[in-house]
């Protein structure tokens, strides 16, 4: 990084953020199939049309030709171990269940990692939990006296899952650097808002940066920036939807602060919201209204009021 | 079916360290998109277009390239993203260049892996049905190849830690890695237990960095009188989602990449004088040599021996640091470098490089270039 005047790490610990994802996955015909008669302790497979293949656990394409036209058909409990680990998870393998012509990863219970050879026999273990889902099959146990099994056609009776509700959270701990360090440092601790000036000494990029991303050149020293400004766009929010940090309505506003070139997004609030349209529109001058208790960060400023009287065109 | 001229002109890299806890994102790439451009002749304005390589899982933020763009010097400029390893960002950027649409390109790779959970990473590119319930993820994957590859060719685990301590050697020696210490073997086979039977060090080590490399037409090449890479083959290709369905003990998909570069660049025989290739474990950077035909089938570590055709891996490689989805540009940019300045990697006169980059569940996608000088 450029050395910059007054610009050093600040050593702020990380910000923690959390993307919360709520999904509701649709399994399809092959793999809904597939989970419904797992609770019935039968495993299903895939033959697939034009190449004849066999997958076991069903999938809706043949992972070689791409084919989707397909029979379901009942595959045996029975196979052979074809590679295995352990992780923190337990202990995983690939499993060749009899007739299929692929692999499944899958768990390998009641054994222990230097007990597993590739080539073992190995079984079905299955789970007595009622809402089990996929791991209603909780895994394959070495079992030497396994029968060599045959792939059945199906014999019907299963409704397919439709649906799978699921949940991904992702957590991070992002770093500020030099520049939303210093930025974020001085909104806690002092209560000012700090850019660098542009390239050309005019006016300052907020926040700030060692690039300005028009031209590509280096910015320049810091500068405080003052904390009213000119509202140039705004909008009234009234719909709900998922991440959302207050109830609505409210109003985001686009705000050049005095003193920057490029605009800050941001609450303008404390007004009558029935006349939000009359109060609030491109010129309207405001302030930053800051919080009591400040953490270093953009919501350190509570919201923007407006400043009575003023009005910028 | 030559490759037209591309030229491999000029690379910068920030050091690759396990946190970049004092930058965040954009502070690597603006130091990386700056840097590239000393001692060219070149500025921004020379630039067509800018490509570049990152995931929004690992970032953080969607389109988190968006975000980005002004740091890598993108603004108003053709910008594409590539949700993959910044190989296949160059590769794209070659394609456009050889095609003639333009003259000069900007590739840019970063990671900061230490910001979230990779595991996390990797476990939202496995199938959630079947894979995610029973815990399988990217270190079972590698677990399970390995195993493979240890029973089906006798290779033992203290084999693999030898070749784990020569990669961290040469990192700490020439690659711009930041190493506290370089493990000896007895310390490699002490690691904990990551996906038996590879330990923590056996897996490649994830970091944070950021790398940019400026391709240009061999016109402009020649108008900044620098004799530099050229790029003469690419090839890519993946193999399919379901790592059970994969062929076990192979690497097919790297196999049929190798081929398209090597066809490309007319290599009947591949004997590149050096090679920089892409591994998220021990074993799987054996299995690309061997993919790669350097070796035969469970003959990747004669590889290390004195005498070795090819020089493998001289930076280290991605086992000491593997900043995922800029692994393989870094190795482009290691290999361009080892090829403009072989003194400093005990190389004497190589003519030849090939590069490879990887991505995805249990090395799913792979991308072979070869460079000539």
């Amino acid at each position: 990084m450029l050395p910059r005047p007054d610009s050093f790490p600040v050593d702020l610990p990380p910000r923690h953020s959390v993307l919360s994802m709520p999904y509701t996955l649709t399994p399809g015909p092959a793999t809904g199939t597939t989970l419904a008669a797992l609770k019935q302790r039968r495993l299903l497979g895939s033959r697939f049309k034009t190449s004849g293949k066999v997958v076991v656990p069903a999938q809706d394409f043949c992972p070689d030709t791409g084919d989707s036209q397909f029979d379901f058909v009942e595959a045996p409990h029975t196979g052979v171990l074809n590679a295995f680990t352990e992780t923190a998870e337990g202990l995983l393998g690939l499993v060749r269940i009899d007739g299929s012509d692929v692999d499944m990863a899958h768990r390998l219970v009641d054994t222990s990692y230097a007990d597993l050879k590739v080539g073992q026999r190995v079984s079905a273990v299955w789970s007595d939990a009622p809402d089990a889902g996929y791991l209603s099959l909780s895994g394959f146990r070495p079992d030497a006296s396994a029968p060599l099994g045959k792939v059945e056609p199906y014999a019907g009776g299963v409704e397919a899952v439709k649906v799978v509700p699921y949940h991904l959270d992702l957590h991070y701990n992002h770093a500020y650097g030099p520049f939303f360090g210093r930025l974020f440092d001085e909104m806690r601790t002092s209560g000012r808002i700090l850019g660098v000036r542009m390239p050309d000494g005019d006016g300052a990029l907020l926040p700030p940066r060692e690039i300005d991303d028009i031209s590509h050149r280096p910015s320049g020293t810091w500068v405080e920036i003052k904390q009213t400004g000119t509202v140039l766009a705004m909008s009234i929010i009234y719909l709900e939807f998922v991440g959302q940090k207050q109830p609505p309505p409210y109003i985001y506003a686009e705000i050049l602060l005095d003193g920057a070139r490029t605009k800050l997004i941001h609450n303008v609030s404390g007004l009558d919201m029935s006349r939000a349209k009359e109060l609030v529109k491109p010129g309207t001058r405001v302030r930053a209204v800051w919080r009591v208790e400040r953490t270093g960060s953009l919501d350190d400023i509570s919201h923007f009021e407006l400043l009575d009287g003023e009005e910028q065109h | 079916m030559s490759f037209p001229g591309v030229v491999v002109l000029a690379s910068a890299q920030t050091e690759l360290r396990p946190a970049w806890h004092s930058a965040q994102h954009v502070d690597l790439i603006s130091a990386v998109s700056t840097a590239v451009f000393q001692g060219t002749g070149l500025t921004l304005e020379d630039v067509d277009f800018v490509i570049d390589s990152g995931s929004d899982v690992l970032d953080g933020r969607s389109i988190s390239n968006c975000g980005f763009l002004g740091a890598m010097g993108a603004h108003h400029k053709e910008e594409s993203r590539v949700e993959e390893d910044g190989l296949w960002a160059a590769a794209y950027g070659a394609a456009k260049i050889a095609a003639g649409g333009a003259s000069a390109g900007l590739i840019i790779a970063y990671s900061k892996p230490s910001e979230s959970d990779p595991n996390l990473f990797y476990k939202s590119q496995v199938e959630p049905f079947y894979q995610r319930p029973v815990g399988f993820d990217h270190r079972a994957a590698m677990g399970m190849q390995a195993q493979r590859y240890l029973a089906d060719h006798g290779t033992s685990v203290g084999a693999l830690a030898e070749l784990v301590v020569r990669r961290w050697q040469d990192a700490a020696s020439r690659g711009r890695v930041a190493i506290d210490s370089v493990p000896d073997v007895a310390g490699v086979l002490a690691s904990p237990n990551v996906a038996a039977p590879l330990r923590q060090l056996m897996m490649s080590r994830l970091v944070d960095g950021a790398v940019a490399v400026l391709l240009v037409s061999d016109e402009v090449a020649l108008r900044c009188g620098r004799s530099a890479p050229r790029i003469t083959g690419v090839g890519t290709s993946m193999d399919t989602h379901a790592f059970a369905a994969r062929r076990a003990g192979r690497l097919e998909a790297a196999e049929v990449a190798a081929r398209a570069a090597y066809r490309q660049a007319g290599w009947a025989h591949p004997a590149p004088s050096l090679a920089e290739v892409s591994g998220s474990s021990a074993v799987g950077e054996l299995m690309v040599l061997e993919a790669a035909g350097l070796a035969a089938p469970g003959r990747g570590l004669d590889l290390l021996e004195h005498g070795s055709p090819v020089a493998v891996n001289r930076s280290g490689g991605a086992l000491p640091a593997d900043p995922i989805m800029a692994t393989g540009l870094v190795r482009l940019a290691e290999a361009a470098r080892q090829l403009s300045n072989p003194g400093r990697y005990g190389l004497a006169a190589p003519r030849s490089a090939l590069v490879h980059g990887t991505g995805g569940v249990g090395m799913q996608s792979h991308c072979f270039m070869t460079l000539e000088v």
